[in-house]
């Protein structure tokens, strides 16, 4: 039973190739039919070992754990693995009639799915390693996918940006590996639980955290993000910044699990990444002028609000950054897959060029909205939830509750520059014909909606956390996120609409490439003193 | 050789992107950081000497196998690295007529 | 001005550089001590009478983590599509021309390459097939024969080569080895390794090493060859 785990990684692999080898013009039904079948053997192997997780560890081959390849399942990794079918049928629903004609494109997005399904199951360091590195050319050439100049030079700055962290991270699995004699998690982390401090330890603690912090786009590693995930189709946006920017956050917290034992002080640090990567990630949202560029960089900061939550030892706060993970992945995709909708009818991504979105398409502005309560944090949809969670979590702790209190002012003024999309008389004419684009965002709207108001039996069923103790559905949570977004208003009218210098700036200030590699390099070195020599 | 030496060879590939603004030394730089990491991994599997891991009748000792079996995997994945991204490389210069990072990244898009 | 901000961004990197690299020297003392060799000890006393390899990185690549180097071939195959795809626009025709000039590269060349070609392509497949017992296997003999192939470009600038099919068949070989990989789930129960378990001695055990490396051995040179042509076309 528990090798079904080995399913869930080959039968997408195995797909795709069948779908790239075939002529049939109606592959992406067998796209849809193996995503149901995976969806199955997920759901059977799910409720199999509900409860008793421990049983889901197999080495491959049968050999001595600290010698082969082992995969294994917790509570974390089911809920990512469930997401990311998710998300995976979102974007095959999305794209459905794309992929008639489009075989090497479904070939690519669905050996990702192998590849990310993989990742997440996988026990061994170093094929994480592989597993990172076969993500990262794949959503290489997803990003090229469109064939243009500008994709591809995002694309090739995305892949010389991430393989020399991913080095990086394999420097340190180095290091692990002649210190203990495995790379194998489980067997790593019986070592680590009596395991002296020493500096090897800390060294490669501090060069897979700098791979790692790449991959989830942390402050100031993040340069590659908004380049990415602007320029790619949307469908690939929304996976991207949903899902794959989460396998950096997943890592993050795989690998402060492995060094648990060695009891580093990591918190502190971490919130203060966490809180720049939030800050910027808005200042540079609110300056940007087009639709995808601003989605991207509110990536940024979420994943920096994701990074304040889970970086706290404070176990509720650390369950509010990981529902925070699940709630992003909706609510960013939903509005990606909009805003693609929207591109597509209007022709033209700035925003201050597409007027009259809800005469014109009801429908899709509804979804849209929908997302962008949820993004801001108001009551009753899921981004309230964990937004709320990490909140009461900081609410003793001075700045760091007015940081987010700030960050949160910032994301709600960027939502009511973009909101301005929906004003005016209607423009275009807009036939609701691609009934597959709005099944998909409708689920994800739907899924948006109904986080947001029966979030306890999720986060009990999956992460076993009370909720019930945080009292969310009160008027002064009203008050406050009435609070928040009347200053989001003014702010919004007295600097953002007007375009002042500061915020021109902002959105003309470009870091070059060297100096890109030159923050990687200085942000190392700030881990390694924080880590090694101040320790 | 000495491990620190050939971590040498990783930092020379730091430096090297870090400087260069010039797109196809960036993708050699991460190449020779890629060699270092590779080099590195070898020399300390051979840290305690021995003979090639290749068993017969009279070996007292061999190098640690398994860095040499990771590096193979290693060594693929950085290929194929660099053939895609020369193959993007050759894409962008008909596209920008450049290989400069900062030209190529501060130009608006060109219709294709 | 501009000069002294450049020199100040040289002084910082070369800091930044030293720190990393006196960080890395302490962990290195420290090693002297640390060093643990218990992955060395368990394949060198182990590894023969579990896999049948002589060659103890075939026994990891093809048995211990076999999983991965799936995922190794995998990588080439999604190279080989990507490259393929992102230069498509130039390949849509089947017979591509190539940038080699015939009248630049020498005659003594040509002819020694002639000389050269059966020699390479015979050691290619000795690395793949004996790659159980002597240095080599898959990955390495496979990159010669994609070499050995390569050398036909220079004997021959108009050779004709059909990308289609060799991608085809390249990925049907993946699908092979994957199969092969998972006998082993009816024979032993476990995904991913030799399908004769090792109470079997060493002759037997190593029919599944040649079986895997001959597959992986193709895959490789075809994965290599359609590359460099997708290059060679690209270069006109």
């Amino acid at each position: 039973m528990n090798q079904l785990a080995v399913v869930l990684v080959f039968l997408p692999v195995i797909v795709s190739i069948v779908i790239y080898l075939s002529k049939w013009r109606h592959m992406n039904i067998v796209a849809i039919a193996s995503q149901l079948a995976l969806t199955i053997v997920a759901v059977v192997y799910f409720t199999h070992f509900y409860g008793d997780f421990e049983s889901t560890h197999i080495v491959l081959g049968g050999w001595d754990s600290r010698i082969g390849i082992s995969l294994a399942n917790d509570e974390l990794s089911m809920s990512f693995i469930f997401l990311s079918l998710f998300s995976w049928w979102m974007v095959l629903i999305y794209t459905f009639r794309f992929g008639h004609t489009e075989h090497s494109f479904l070939f690519f997005l669905i050996f990702l799915q192998g590849v990310f399904l993989g990742l997440l199951q996988s026990n061994d360091l170093f094929n994480v390693f592989v597993f990172l590195e076969l993500a990262t050319i794949i959503v290489t050439i997803l990003i090229a996918y469109n064939k243009k100049g500008e994709s591809f030079r995002s694309a090739l700055y995305y892949l010389i940006v991430n393989v020399p962290a991913m080095l990086v991270f394999l420097t340190g699995i180095i290091l692990v590996y002649f210190t203990f004699g495995s790379i194998n998690i489980v067997a790593l982390t019986e070592q680590f639980q009596d395991v002296d401090d020493t500096i090897i330890l800390r060294f490669s603690y501090v060069l897979m955290m700098a791979g790692i912090s790449v991959k989830a786009a942390l402050f100031p590693v993040f340069t590659w993000l908004p380049k990415a995930h602007g320029v790619a189709q949307s469908a690939i946006s929304a996976l991207l910044s949903g899902l794959i920017v989460k396998a950096g956050v997943y890592l993050f917290f795989r690998m402060n699990f492995l060094y648990e034992g060695a009891g580093f002080a990591y918190s502190d640090f971490f919130f203060m990444v966490g809180v720049l990567t939030a800050i910027s990630g808005v200042m540079f949202a609110l300056s940007q002028k087009e639709l995808k560029q601003i989605l991207a960089f509110h990536t940024i900061s979420q994943v920096g609000i994701i990074m304040m939550g889970v970086s706290s030892a404070d176990s509720d706060m650390f369950y509010g950054g990981i529902l925070h993970t699940f709630n992003h992945a909706l609510f960013k995709s939903l509005l990606f897959l909009g805003a693609g909708v929207i591109i597509q009818v209007y022709r033209t991504k700035k925003v201050g060029e597409i007027r009259g979105v809800f005469k014109t398409m009801p429908v899709v502005s509804i979804f849209m909205i929908v997302g962008m309560l949820s993004i801001t944090g108001a009551p009753f949809f899921n981004g309230f939830i964990s937004k709320s969670i990490i909140k009461y979590g900081l609410a003793e702790q001075g700045w760091r509750y007015w940081a987010l209190y700030v960050i949160n002012i910032g994301t709600a003024t960027s939502f009511i520059k973009m909101s301005q999309i929906f004003f005016g008389p209607k423009t275009l004419s807009y036939p609701l014909k691609n009934m597959a684009q709005n099944v998909a965002m409708m689920a994800l709207a739907f899924g948006c909606v109904l986080l947001g108001n029966f979030y306890i039996p999720f986060s009990e069923g999956f992460f076993g956390i009370r909720v019930e103790e945080f009292d969310l559905t009160s008027f002064d949570v009203l008050l406050d996120y009435g609070i928040t977004v009347a200053i989001g208003l003014v702010f919004y009218f007295t600097v953002i609409a007007r375009d002042l210098k500061p915020v021109r700036m902002i959105r003309e200030s470009r870091i070059s490439f060297e100096n890109a590699n030159l923050v990687f390099l200085i942000y190392i070195v700030a881990l390694t003193t924080y880590f090694v020599f101040l320790s | 050789m000495n491990p620190i030496l050939t971590f040498l060879v990783v930092l020379i590939g730091f430096y090297g992107l870090s400087t260069s603004d010039n797109i196809i030394k960036s993708v050699f730089s991460v190449t020779i950081i890629e060699s270092g990491v590779i080099l590195l991994f070898l020399n300390l599997g051979n840290f305690q000497g021995g003979s090639i891991p290749i068993l017969s009748e009279d070996l007292v000792s061999i190098v640690d196998p398994l860095p040499q079996a990771l590096m193979i995997t290693t060594i693929v994945i950085g290929s194929t690295v660099t053939a895609l991204s020369l193959m993007l490389c050759i894409k962008i210069f008909h596209h920008y007529g450049s290989v400069k990072w900062k030209e190529v990244l501060a130009r608006k898009d060109v219709k294709s | 001005m501009n000069n002294s901000i450049r020199f100040l961004r040289q002084f910082v990197l070369i800091a930044l550089l030293g720190t990393i690299f006196v960080a890395f020297t302490m962990s290195m003392n420290e090693l002297q001590t640390l060093y643990n060799d218990f992955g060395q000890q368990y394949f060198f006393e182990e590894g023969l009478s579990d896999t049948g390899s002589r060659n103890l990185v075939t026994a990891i690549l093809l048995d211990y983590r076999l999983f991965d180097s799936l995922f190794e071939a995998g990588i080439l195959l999604i190279a080989v599509s990507g490259v393929i795809w992102i230069s498509k626009h130039d390949i849509e025709e089947k017979n591509a021309r190539f940038m080699i000039d015939k009248y630049k590269t020498p005659d003594l060349f040509i002819t020694f390459s002639r000389l050269v070609y059966p020699l390479m392509l015979t050691f290619g497949f000795y690395v793949i097939v004996n790659g159980h017992l002597s240095p080599g296997g898959g990955f390495q003999g496979g990159t010669i024969v994609a070499t050995a192939i390569l050398i036909l470009y220079y004997i021959d600038p108009n050779k004709e080569t059909n990308i289609g099919l060799i991608v085809t068949v390249e990925k049907i070989i993946y699908l092979l080895i994957i199969v092969v990989a998972s006998i082993s789930l009816v024979t032993r129960g476990t995904f991913f390794t030799n399908f004769f378990d090792p109470s079997h001695d060493a002759d037997t055990m190593a029919i599944y090493l040649v079986i895997l490396n001959v597959l992986i051995g193709f895959k490789v040179a075809l994965g290599l060859w359609t590359i460099f042509t997708a290059f060679l076309k690209e270069g006109r």
